[in-house]
């Protein structure tokens, strides 16, 4: 046990984090958009409802996107973003202390409220089932090249982009997936219809290239 | 198994806690672990904000427009309710310091907020300020400069011990009640739009801290109502207001219908 405080690993994390983000630095755009981003977080956090509706204007496609994927239904996604806005609008001002990318901050509050809404639906969700199977198996079968989209994503995402796009698209979809509705081994076999030994070496096999790449690019 | 010792080990595991297929008891230890070890703790982290980044990969989907009228509504829903809770809290602040309250503003944006706005005025002062009532009109903002003139009518104004607004559930203002120990005189004055059916009367209650409701008389169906009271019978946390029969219920028994109305006395300055 190293006897290292706790600001100090703090700090080294915070370093580690941002040299870790440096390789990959090549934006389209010389002014990132996370600063515009922490500067409308940060006058959220004042209560002010100007700055919430332009939040909501540059990234409700985003957030609602990964609702979508989260929650598999669009009717359900937007209550699911209108429950993160209200969300981020009370604790706006948390933001500061959580070290992380704007946008990846609210799509956390955004994968949050999904997996609370699913939890909640879990009860009358049989009769959903085939809906979700459909999207699921849509999503898993289809043969999309990488369909992640970076436009406004963080410096972090770009990296992870890069390292998943090195893994096939069913490997990336189901690690994807796996932590997107936060599902267990078996219940991804189950969604997915396919054996419980193939969903664990996928995942297994999966989590070593991304650690290996990004270890490479840290 | 020392981990310290086996970083390809900490990213392993750590890497599926961070992914949520780490389950069970194997996801316990490992937050057992990370919470004595700080480079296990690290590493989860890292990968924490790693995987948080696969939500920022997602292709964008454009949500319909209505989805920021509901959150702009929820918004403003909540910055007014805000509000009301300040002004309540200010009025209660205002009670236990015991305060020459009338002087303060707080108070009347207080009362105004919920409900009451001038009718407010109008009762606490009807002995001789209904002309000042008239003028008012019902911008209870505007009293802010009028504070002092008030001030002084009310030295010659009856002598007000306990306020009270009495709300329906909704929180909607339905009843204000003013007691005055020296005419030992309870004045109730409607000021939402409840009208009880023809066959049926309203009761007023005050309910003490212990035992039960004690009836402080039936109301008529006349806009202002008079009653009178002694100040031992009014000296309680909260009054209420119930639907009876006509003509009322006897005390001892207490409501027999429901309460429609309810609201905590306020002591003024003694």
């Amino acid at each position: 046990m190293t006897g290292i405080s706790l600001t100090e690993s703090v700090a080294r994390l915070a370093a580690y984090l941002y040299s870790w983000t440096i390789p990959l630095m090549t934006p389209l755009n010389p002014i990132h958009p996370d600063s515009t981003l922490i500067a409308l977080i940060d006058r959220v956090a004042l209560a002010d409802e100007k700055a919430l509706r332009e939040l909501y204007e540059m990234t409700s496609s985003k957030l609602y996107g990964v609702a979508v994927r989260v929650v598999t239904n669009r009717e359900w996604a937007e209550d699911v973003l209108q429950e993160a806005f209200i969300n981020i609008w009370r604790i706006a001002g948390d933001y500061k202390a959580s070290l992380s990318p704007p946008m990846a901050w609210m799509a956390l509050v955004v994968r949050s409220r999904g997996l609370d809404f699913l939890r909640r639906r879990a009860s009358d969700r049989a009769d959903k089932m085939q809906e979700l199977d459909d999207v699921i198996s849509d999503t898993v079968e289809g043969d999309s090249p990488n369909p992640m989209d970076t436009a406004m994503a963080s410096e972090q995402a770009r990296v992870l982009h890069h390292c998943l796009g090195q893994l096939g698209n069913k490997q990336r979809e189901v690690v994807s997936l796996a932590y997107l509705r936060d599902l267990s081994h078996g219940e991804l076999a189950e969604q997915l219809r396919l054996p419980l030994g193939t969903v664990k070496t996928w995942i297994r096999r999966g989590l070593e290239q991304l650690r290996g790449c990004m270890g490479r690019l840290a | 198994m020392n981990l310290t010792r086996n970083p390809a080990l900490i990213e392993q595991l750590a890497a599926s806690y961070a992914l949520g297929t780490l389950r069970g008891g194997a996801r316990r230890r490992f937050e057992t672990l990370a919470r004595q070890d700080p480079a296990l703790r690290a590493a989860a982290l890292i990968w924490q904000s790693r995987m948080a980044s696969v939500s920022e990969l997602q292709p964008e989907v454009a949500p319909s427009a209505a989805v920021w009228k509901r959150i702009e509504n929820l918004v403003d829903g909540e910055k007014q309710a805000k509000a009301m809770q300040a002004a309540r809290d200010d009025s209660q602040q205002l009670a236990k310091e015991n305060k020459g309250w009338w002087v303060n503003l707080n108070l009347w944006r207080a009362l105004a907020s919920v409900g009451a706005g001038a009718a407010v005025v109008a009762v606490l002062v009807s002995a001789n300020l209904n002309t000042l009532n008239g003028k008012l009109g019902g911008e209870v903002q505007a009293l802010g400069g009028q504070v002092q003139t008030l001030n002084a009518k009310l030295a010659a104004a009856p002598e007000i011990q306990y306020v009270a607004v009495l709300a329906d559930d909704k929180a909607a203002a339905s009843m204000l009640v003013t007691f005055d120990p020296k005419t030992n005189s309870l004045t109730l004055k409607r000021v939402g739009g409840f009208q009880e059916p023809a066959d049926q009367s309203l009761q007023l209650w005050a309910l003490p801290q212990a035992g039960g409701a004690k009836s402080l008389g039936v109301l008529g169906g006349d806009a202002v109502i008079k009653l009178t009271a002694a100040g031992t019978d009014v000296n309680v946390p909260t009054l209420a207001i119930s639907l009876e029969p006509k003509g009322g219920v006897p005390s001892a028994g207490g409501p027999t219908g429901p309460v429609l109305f309810k609201g905590a006395m306020i002591q003024t300055a003694l």
